[in-house]
């Protein structure tokens, strides 16, 4: 099986608002997997199912075949989950070093005197090492989304789940995110990918799956469910740009 | 923010200056009863140790794990009737009774956070609040304490003021060595990043609630010390006195208005809160209320108290809990990206001006 991660008929509800109904998802090993959906539609939501955040009214989360469902945030850190917000929670009053050293240490394991090591490497993977002793709280909005991604690598991830890191960013920025996600996979891991920008779903992934109506309504290779009618129905005509 | 060469080299640790002051201060405090004329000062400083104590302990939990409490006035009871109960009942030698109150205030905690730590915010608050209050009433329908009655601590009457002053200077010195020392551990770094997002930590692999809890443990044994030492200054010990919510309110009052989530913060809020205090003694009633008008106008002009202020102003720590560069970093980074990092750091400085 070439599955690292799987979502079996995933369904949460909160109070009588039921988010999803039942999803399914497949991640295969080294892939780049590209959710969409209108807003609302409970994409982070199963994110944060995804990652331990959230614990389903209904079904499982499988990681490299076991059953994960019910464990916690920091044991899916440890076993190889690394994820970023939609809204990038940097350590404001933390210089960049220690932001992404927090990862390497209780993600990782790593000493602190590794993890400084280990901490200058990603900031030069992710392009922040020029702002090691910045405060994160003065980062501008891609530097921003820069760490978020270089803190969910500092866990030493195998799956790294990305909620919209492309959002607010101008076109040449975005062209950087891409690029930094194809870095990320080069580097063997495998990635789950949340975005609203149609180039990014189209240049930066393998497989795209729409998520609308509480439900997985179509997943496949990026220009067959970008050109499908699922897609079309969902946005109502509005993704032709 | 400073960004020099320096920072960038890796010492911000301690530079020469800070050392050198730190020194000198240890140095007059050491010095300070033998300066003539000095005893009003000498118990000054006495009361400016203990509370310094009591803040950063109260900052240590409000201030970086995101526990506000307002019960730790619990393990100043728990503190001073140990060393009232151990020393007198048992016979104890009173540093022997001081550290018992240590122990009990760790066991007492170990107890009640099970429960506690299953609330947050205000809840977590009120929690506190609420157990203090009845351990207050337990204390004072207790034989063992002689009820609400009160305890003369006869133990402690040989003791001289400056015999006193060391023992308050020691213990505060000890509490910023106790979180400077935890800070630049790895549970500093948790704590810092607990501080700034605890979502955001959590998702990095951050055990919050093992983690607050240490935090809370160490709170406990420090205050519950903190009490011994108040009530050998004291020396008459109540219930209602000892386990009273006036503790809490300076406790919060050096904190917030020193700078929470400082180290220096709890220094300079326990300073201003005892020379305050003492000068207030003049308007007997109205000194509360007066004491309240500060801290709102304090809030309002720097919200995030004056170490806050200054720190985001300058860039300024004295004990610094920052993660320096490894000594290699230029090698590490190669030298144009390192030369990129020193002129954006110098960008800034010079903007700065
Ligand atoms: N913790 C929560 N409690 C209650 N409702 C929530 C929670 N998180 C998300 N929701 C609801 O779930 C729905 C989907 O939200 P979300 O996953 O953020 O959408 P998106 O697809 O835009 O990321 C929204 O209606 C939101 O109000
Ligand atoms: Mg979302």
């Amino acid at each position: 099986m070439n599955e690292i991660l799987s979502a079996k008929d995933i369904g949460i509800s909160f109070g009588s608002n039921e988010v999803l109904k039942s999803v399914n998802l497949a991640l295969n090993h080294n892939e780049v997997l590209g959710i969409i959906g209108p807003n609302g539609a409970g994409k982070t939501v199963l994110l944060n199912i995804l990652c331990g955040i959230l614990t389903p009214t209904k079904g499982s989360v499988i990681f490299e075949g076991q059953d994960i469902t019910h464990q916690k945030i920091t044991e899916r850190c440890r076993i190889g989950f690394g994820r970023t917000f939609q809204v990038p929670r940097p350590f404001e009053k933390m210089t960049v070093l220690e932001n992404i050293m927090v990862g390497s240490v209780f993600g990782a394991g790593l000493t602190e005197k590794q993890a400084k090591k280990k901490a200058m490497e990603i900031a030069s993977f992710i392009g922040l090492d020029h702002r090691l002793t910045w405060f994160a709280g003065k980062l501008g909005l891609l530097e921003r989304k820069r760490l978020e991604i270089g803190r969910a690598l500092s866990t030493d991830p195998k799956v790294l789940l990305l909620d919209e890191v492309g959002g607010g960013l101008t076109e040449t920025e975005v062209g950087s995110i891409i690029d930094l996600v194809k870095k990320v996979k080069a580097n063997g891991l495998s990635v789950i990918w949340i975005e609203h920008i149609i180039r990014t779903m189209l240049e930066g992934t393998d497989r795209i799956l729409l998520l609308a109506n509480g439900t997985d309504v179509i997943c496949g290779l990026p220009q067959e469910v970008m050109q499908s009618k699922e897609v079309r129905e969902v946005y109502m005509g509005n993704e032709d740009k | 923010m400073k960004f020099d060469g320096q920072t960038l080299a890796g010492n911000t640790g301690f530079k020469v200056g800070k050392k050198v002051l730190l020194v000198v201060v240890l140095l007059l405090l050491a010095l300070l009863p033998m300066f003539p004329n000095s005893a009003y000062l000498v118990s000054t400083v006495t009361l400016i140790m203990i509370y310094m104590a009591l803040g950063q302990m109260w900052n240590l939990l409000g201030g970086y794990a995101g526990l506000l409490s307002l019960g730790m006035q619990a393990f100043i009871g728990i503190g001073g009737y140990s060393l009232a109960v151990f020393s007198i009942d048992a016979g104890l030698n009173i540093f022997v009774a001081v550290f018992l109150g240590g122990v009990i205030s760790v066991l007492f905690g170990l107890v009640v956070s099970p429960a506690l730590f299953k609330m947050t915010g205000v809840y977590f608050a009120i929690g506190t609040w609420v157990v203090a209050e009845a351990l207050m009433i337990f204390f004072s329908n207790w034989s063992v304490v002689d009820y609400a009655k009160g305890i003369m601590i006869r133990s402690v009457y040989f003791l001289t003021g400056e015999q006193i002053y060391y023992i308050a200077v020691l213990l505060g010195v000890i509490s910023v060595l106790v979180v400077y020392l935890l800070m630049r551990s790895k549970t500093g770094l948790a704590l810092m990043a607990i501080r700034d997002n605890p979502a955001a930590a959590e998702s990095m692999g951050v055990k919050i609630f093992s983690t607050k809890l240490k935090c809370y443990m160490i709170a406990c044994f420090f205050t519950g010390i903190t009490g011994g030492v108040a009530y050998i200054n004291l020396a008459y010990i109540t219930p209602s006195a000892s386990i009273s919510t006036q503790w809490t309110i300076a406790m919060t009052f050096m904190v917030i208005i020193g700078g929470i989530g400082t180290m220096e913060g709890p220094i300079i809020g326990s300073i201003i809160y005892v020379a305050l205090t003492q000068y207030l003694y003049n308007f007997p009633g109205i000194s509360m209320t007066i004491l309240g008008a500060i801290a709102v106008a304090a809030i309002m002009v720097v919200p995030n108290g004056i170490m806050g202020t200054i720190h985001n102003k300058t860039g300024f720590e004295l004990l610094s809990p920052r993660r320096i560069m490894p000594p290699d970093w230029k090698k590490l980074l190669g030298v144009e990206r390192a030369k990129e990092q020193v002129e954006a750091a110098g960008d800034k400085a010079s903007k700065k001006e």
